[in-house]
């Protein structure tokens, strides 16, 4: 090496600025591909007064969500069956209320043969263990009561005054609560005269749904009486595994829902009381899929938005979230709905409805407000589905319940891969891209259905879900 | 070292494509998403191309 070599490889001070600008520029870039994905693996303290955690860019904030509504047109749902009107939910007596009695008869019986057939030829998502996986996962559920399990010691008992604060503080110390006992997200809606139309008229049991200006919520055998004061709802999710849902329709992927209901259950029980020691009720489902509409509350409470699935998708799991409501007199701050894209998303993708084996999900590319039967509630636009079509395979097909629209839906990702971020970013940045990321999504392989026997050789997170995604916004 | 700064920044794009591609290639692995994981993989291959 001699001198010239030396003098030749000095970098000058332009050279060195260039390299370095370079690498600042480099890494700069690499840091920003994933600025929603940097895991806060340590609790942080909330940076909003009410707790809302951080999301990402493309989650946007707005006054009226993506769902038109129509409140004078709306009306209190009934979740049981009304045969006079030829109304109601498809779920239990209406089943047979809309096919007929003996028509739902040989559906229930044909379902029935298939099971046990399957479970006697083993069939992959239909063998004992997979039938024993969903009768564990039904057993981990508490009782649901529509006051809770009033064994906790209210403050008057303890010697204190109630707990106050502001609604901020309130809607902030029932965030942690809940995501503590399991909740994935929680959002709050403030009832008034139109989100009202929200609560049933009709429980599923047949109980009717009054309001009253009387202090205290109470119970008869005809009737739940609803304070007015209890104008606060809770609305929280809890996560469905998307592997195990990839299974559908099998009893391998139907353990999830089962699972994500028993857990919905106990948070309800433990709200109930935590609420009661605070000094505060806590009104829940007395049943599954009581109390009101819970996609709706959701949506309000900008916990997602509508879809062609017409059930809520969110941002953070897609459509693999069951969603619980909850009233209370705990005064709350609520939330606005959020414009994320996938309202419009829907529009032009449609694998939901392609992959749907009875048909009923819509292939319109506008919703709209005329519904398909008693079971819609008309009063917002919607792409209302066809749900006894949908019933009629859950019972004489699938024989659990069936799940391929939430497992194709190209929300439904684990969010490892950056870009999941990117395409849902893209999603709600720019509409027209749909269609390509929908054709993408079919490329790469997303969607398809997996086996229910590879699903025993998997090791697993708790429940098959990542809790940590909510915590890195 | 005295190439124009577009040829940098050229090389510093292939860079940065090749770190997104290589990340998502791992993860569709961890996701059990074996065709998006193949096709990161080729497309990482491909780039890695890098003239």
């Amino acid at each position: 090496m001699n001198d010239t070599g030396k003098a030749k490889r000095a970098l000058s001070r332009r050279e060195f600025f260039k390299m370095a600008g370079i690498g600042t520029g480099a890494a700069v870039a690499a840091s920003s591909l994933q600025p929603a994905k940097v895991a806060n693996a340590a609790a942080a303290p909330y940076t909003d007064p009410a707790g809302r955690p951080a999301r990402p860019w493309w989650v946007k904030t707005v006054d009226q969500p993506t769902t038109e509504i129509d409140w004078a047109k709306m009306k209190r749902y009934s979740e049981r069956y009304i045969e006079e009107e030829g109304s109601g939910t498809v779920r239990g007596d209406g089943f047979a209320g809309y096919l007929g009695a003996e028509e739902a008869e040989r559906l229930i019986k044909q379902g029935n043969d298939k099971m046990k057939q399957r479970l006697v030829d083993n069939v992959d998502g239909y063998t004992l263990k997979d039938h024993a996986m969903s009768a564990g996962q039904s057993a981990t559920s508490v009782a649901r009561s529509f006051l809770g399990p009033q064994k906790a010691k209210t403050p008057e008992e303890r010697g204190v005054p109630k707990w106050s604060g502001t609604p901020a503080e309130g809607a902030r110390i029932l965030r942690t609560a809940l995501r503590h006992m399991g909740a994935s997200t929680i959002g709050f809606v403030e009832l008034d005269e139109n989100t009202r139309k929200l609560i049933y008229s009709i429980d599923p049991d047949g109980k009717i749904l009054e309001f009253t200006d009387e202090p205290i919520a109470s119970e008869t055998e005809t009737h739940r009486y609803i304070p007015n004061s209890c104008k606060y709802v809770i609305v929280y999710t809890v996560q469905m595994s998307e592997e195990a849902m990839k299974r559908s329709p099998t009893m391998t992927a139907s353990q999830t829902t089962t699972g994500a209901y028993s857990r919905g259950a106990q948070i309800a029980a433990g709200t109930q009381e935590f609420l009661r020691t605070l000094g505060y009720q806590g009104l829940s489902e007395a049943s599954t899929n009581a109390l009101g509409i819970a996609p709706a509350f959701g949506v309000l409470a900008g916990l997602g938005e509508m879809s062609r699935l017409n059930r809520m998708i969110t941002p953070e799991f897609g459509p693999m979230v069951r969603v619980f409501k909850m009233l209370t007199d705990l005064p709350v701050e609520p939330d606005k709905p959020i414009n994320a894209g996938i309202m419009d998303f829907c529009r032009s993708c449609k694998k939901c409805a392609e992959a749907c084996p009875s048909g009923a999900l819509s292939f319109e590319s506008e919703p709209y407000w005329e519904t398909k039967g008693g079971w819609n509630n008309a009063g917002h636009k919607a792409w209302f589905e066809d749900a006894t079509k949908c019933r009629t395979y859950w019972v004489s097909e699938a024989g659990t319940n069936c799940g391929i629209c939430f497992g194709v839906c190209p929300f439904s990702k684990k969010d490892k891969a950056w870009i999941h971020e990117w395409v849902k970013a893209g999603t709600s940045a720019a509409p027209f891209l749909a269609s390509f990321f929908r054709s993408m999504d079919d490329a790469f392989g997303y969607g398809v259905q997996k086996s229910g026997e590879d699903w025993w050789n998997l090791d697993q997170p708790e429940y098959g879900v990542d809790s940590m995604s909510v915590v890195k916004g | 070292l005295k190439r124009p700064w577009y040829e940098w920044v050229l090389w510093a794009v292939w860079f940065l494509v090749e770190i997104f591609v290589l990340q998502n290639a791992i993860a569709s692995g961890a996701e059990l998403e074996p065709r998006a994981a193949s096709i990161f993989w080729m497309t990482f291959v491909v780039l890695l191309g890098g003239v």
